[in-house]
C-alpha cells in the first residue's frame, strides 16, 4: 500500500505549499507594486487584511459556542480562506521594510499563527487518520482494547505532540491580536489621516 | 491541557512587557525610522511633532521654525551669516505645508522613499519664473552671454534635457559660432576660417547645405586645398587660375579658338572635369555670349 507517497502528496506537500505560496505570493505582489510604483496600495492593504482576519474569527466563536449561527464545517473553510488571504495582504502591507519593532512582532506572531493553523489543517488530520487506520487494523487482528492502547502508546504521544500546535494556535492568536492592536493604535495615534 | 494556563500566562506577561516597551522605547517599537540629525533630541518625544490621532502638522513645525526665518536665522534666533538657498524660497511657497517636502523619519534605510523631492510647482509664480533668485547661472561659454531666463531652454524638473534655440541669442553672439562651438578639426574644416552658417543651419549640424559636387566635382586632379580656388576663405567666389595648370592666357587661347568668348565663369560649362562639355551646350551658351557682348 503506497501510503507514505500518498501522505506526502496529500498532506505534507499541501502544508508546505500553502506556506510557500503565502510567502511567494506576498513577495510577488510586493514586487509588482514596486515595479509599477504603486507602493501606496501596499500601505492600505493592512486594513482589508486585518478585516479578513477578524472575519475569520467567526469560526472560533462558533466553535466555542459564543455564537450559534453558521455551520461549523463551512465556517472552518471560511476561517482557513479568510485567515490565509488576510495574512497574505498583511504580509504585502508589511513588505520587506525593517521599521518599527512592534509591527514586525505582529507579523511574526501572525506567521506562527498561520503555521499552527496549517499544521492543524494538514498534519493533525494526517496523524489522526493514521491512528484510526492502525487502531482498525489491530482490532481486525483481534487485539483487546488494553493491548491496543499499549501498542499505540508512542503514537498517542506523538499525536499529542502534534496536537500541541493546535493548543498554541489560541495563545499565539492572542499575542497576534494584542501586537496588531498595539500597532494599529500606534498608527491611528501618530499617522496624519489626510 | 494542564500546560495551557501556564502558556497563556507566559504569553500574556510577554505581551504586557512588549506593550510597556512601546511606551518606554517608542522610537524603536513604533517609530518608522530615526529622526533627522537636527531633531535627535526629540527621538523619544513623539508628541513634540505629532498631535494625538491627527498626526504631524505644519503648525507644530512652525512653532520652532518661523517661516520668515528659514534659511536666515536659526531656531535659536542666531542670524545665518551667508544667505542660503533655503532662505530664498521658503518665504515664497504657495502654501506652508512642511510635510510636502520634508519627512523627519528618514524611512527604511534601504529606500529612503519617505523623503519627497522638492517641486518648483510649490513656488509662487513670480519666484518660479525668476530662477536666478535661487540658482546661479553657469559661467561656461554657452551660458556666459545669455540674458534670458533659464526656463527658455530648461525644464524645472531637471537641468537636462534642455531645448536650446539659437533665436534667443543676440545677433552679435549668433554670428560668432566659435564663441560656443569648437570648429571640427577634420581636413575639410581645418582649412575653413569663415562662418559655420555658410554651410550649416542653427537647428542642426546635419544636414549641411553645402554639396561641392553640385557646383564642381572635385576629381583626383582637383583634390586641392580649398584656398587654391577660394582665396581668402571667401567661398562665395572661386578662381580656376590658382594652379599652374590653368592660366588666363592659356584658357582664353583655347576658348577663343573654339569661338567661345564668355569663358570667365568656368563652372557654367565645366561642372565635372571628367566630362567634356557638349558642343551643343557650348553653342547654347551663345545666347549668353551674346548677353556677354551686350555687357561689353
Amino acid at each position: 500500500m503506497p501510503l507514505p507517497a500518498r501522505l506526502l502528496r496529500r498532506e505534507v506537500l499541501p502544508f508546505l505549499a500553502s506556506f510557500a505560496v503565502l510567502a511567494l505570493g506576498a513577495l510577488a505582489i510586493d514586487g509588482l507594486l514596486h515595479l509599477f510604483g504603486l507602493l501606496w496600495i501596499g500601505r492600505w492593504l493592512g486594513i482589508p487584511g486585518v478585516l479578513m482576519i477578524i472575519g475569520s474569527v467567526a469560526y472560533s466563536l462558533r466553535k466555542r459556542k459564543l455564537i450559534q449561527r453558521g455551520h461549523p464545517a463551512t465556517l472552518l473553510r471560511w476561517h482557513e480562506a479568510l485567515a490565509w488571504f488576510g495574512s497574505l495582504l498583511v504580509l504585502v502591507h508589511a513588505g520587506v521594510h525593517f521599521n518599527a519593532i512592534l509591527g514586525w512582532l505582529a507579523v511574526g506572531a501572525m506567521l506562527v499563527n498561520v503555521a499552527s493553523g496549517l499544521t492543524g489543517k494538514f498534519l493533525l488530520d494526517r496523524a489522526r487518520r493514521r491512528m484510526e487506520e492502525a487502531r482498525q487494523r489491530m482490532r481486525e487482528r483481534g487485539l483487546t482494547d488494553e493491548e491496543l492502547e499499549e501498542r499505540l502508546y508512542w503514537d498517542s504521544l506523538t499525536f499529542d505532540a502534534v496536537k500541541q500546535w493546535r493548543v498554541v494556535h489560541f495563545p499565539i492568536t492572542l499575542a497576534f491580536a494584542v501586537l496588531a492592536t498595539a500597532h494599529i493604535v500606534a498608527i491611528f495615534l501618530f499617522w496624519g489621516w489626510k | 491541557m494542564k500546560k495551557r494556563p501556564v502558556l497563556l500566562i507566559v504569553i500574556a506577561l510577554n505581551l504586557v512587557v512588549l506593550v510597556a516597551l512601546a511606551f518606554v522605547y517608542p522610537h524603536l517599537m513604533v517609530s518608522p525610522g530615526p529622526l533627522v540629525k537636527g531633531h535627535a533630541d526629540l527621538t523619544t518625544d513623539c508628541f513634540a511633532c505629532h498631535a494625538a490621532w491627527r498626526g504631524a502638522s505644519p503648525g507644530r513645525c512652525i512653532e520652532c521654525h518661523a517661516v520668515a526665518d528659514v534659511g536666515l536665522r536659526t531656531t535659536k534666533g542666531v542670524p545665518i551669516a551667508t544667505g542660503t538657498i533655503k532662505g530664498s524660497f521658503h518665504q515664497d511657497l504657495i502654501e506652508q505645508d512642511c510635510m510636502a517636502c520634508h519627512s523627519d523619519h528618514q524611512g527604511p534605510k534601504l529606500t529612503k522613499r519617505s523623503r519627497k523631492p522638492f517641486s518648483h510647482g510649490l513656488l509662487n509664480v513670480d519666484v518660479r519664473d525668476r530662477c536666478s533668485s535661487c540658482h546661479a547661472a553657469p559661467k561656461d561659454t554657452v551660458h556666459r552671454d545669455l540674458q534670458v531666463e533659464c526656463g527658455q531652454c530648461h525644464q524645472d524638473r531637471a537641468w537636462k534635457p534642455a531645448h536650446f534655440d539659437h533665436a534667443i541669442l543676440a545677433p552679435a553672439t549668433l554670428d560668432r559660432c566659435e564663441s560656443c562651438h569648437n570648429a571640427p578639426t577634420d581636413r575639410l574644416h581645418r582649412q575653413i576660417q569663415g562662418n559655420c552658417k555658410s554651410c550649416h543651419q542653427t537647428e542642426a549640424w546635419k544636414p549641411a547645405t553645402f554639396e561641392h559636387d553640385k557646383y564642381f566635382v572635385l576629381d583626383r586632379d582637383h583634390d586641392a586645398p580649398c584656398d587654391t580656388c577660394h582665396k581668402n576663405n571667401d567661398y562665395r567666389r572661386y578662381t580656376c587660375y590658382g594652379c599652374h595648370e590653368h592660366s588666363l592666357a592659356k584658357i582664353r587661347e583655347e576658348h577663343v579658338e573654339e569661338g567661345i568668348q564668355n569663358f570667365e565663369n568656368c563652372v557654367e560649362c565645366h561642372r565635372d572635369p571628367r566630362v567634356e562639355p557638349e558642343k551643343g551646350r557650348g553653342r547654347e551658351r551663345g545666347g549668353r555670349e551674346k548677353s556677354g557682348r551686350e555687357r561689353d
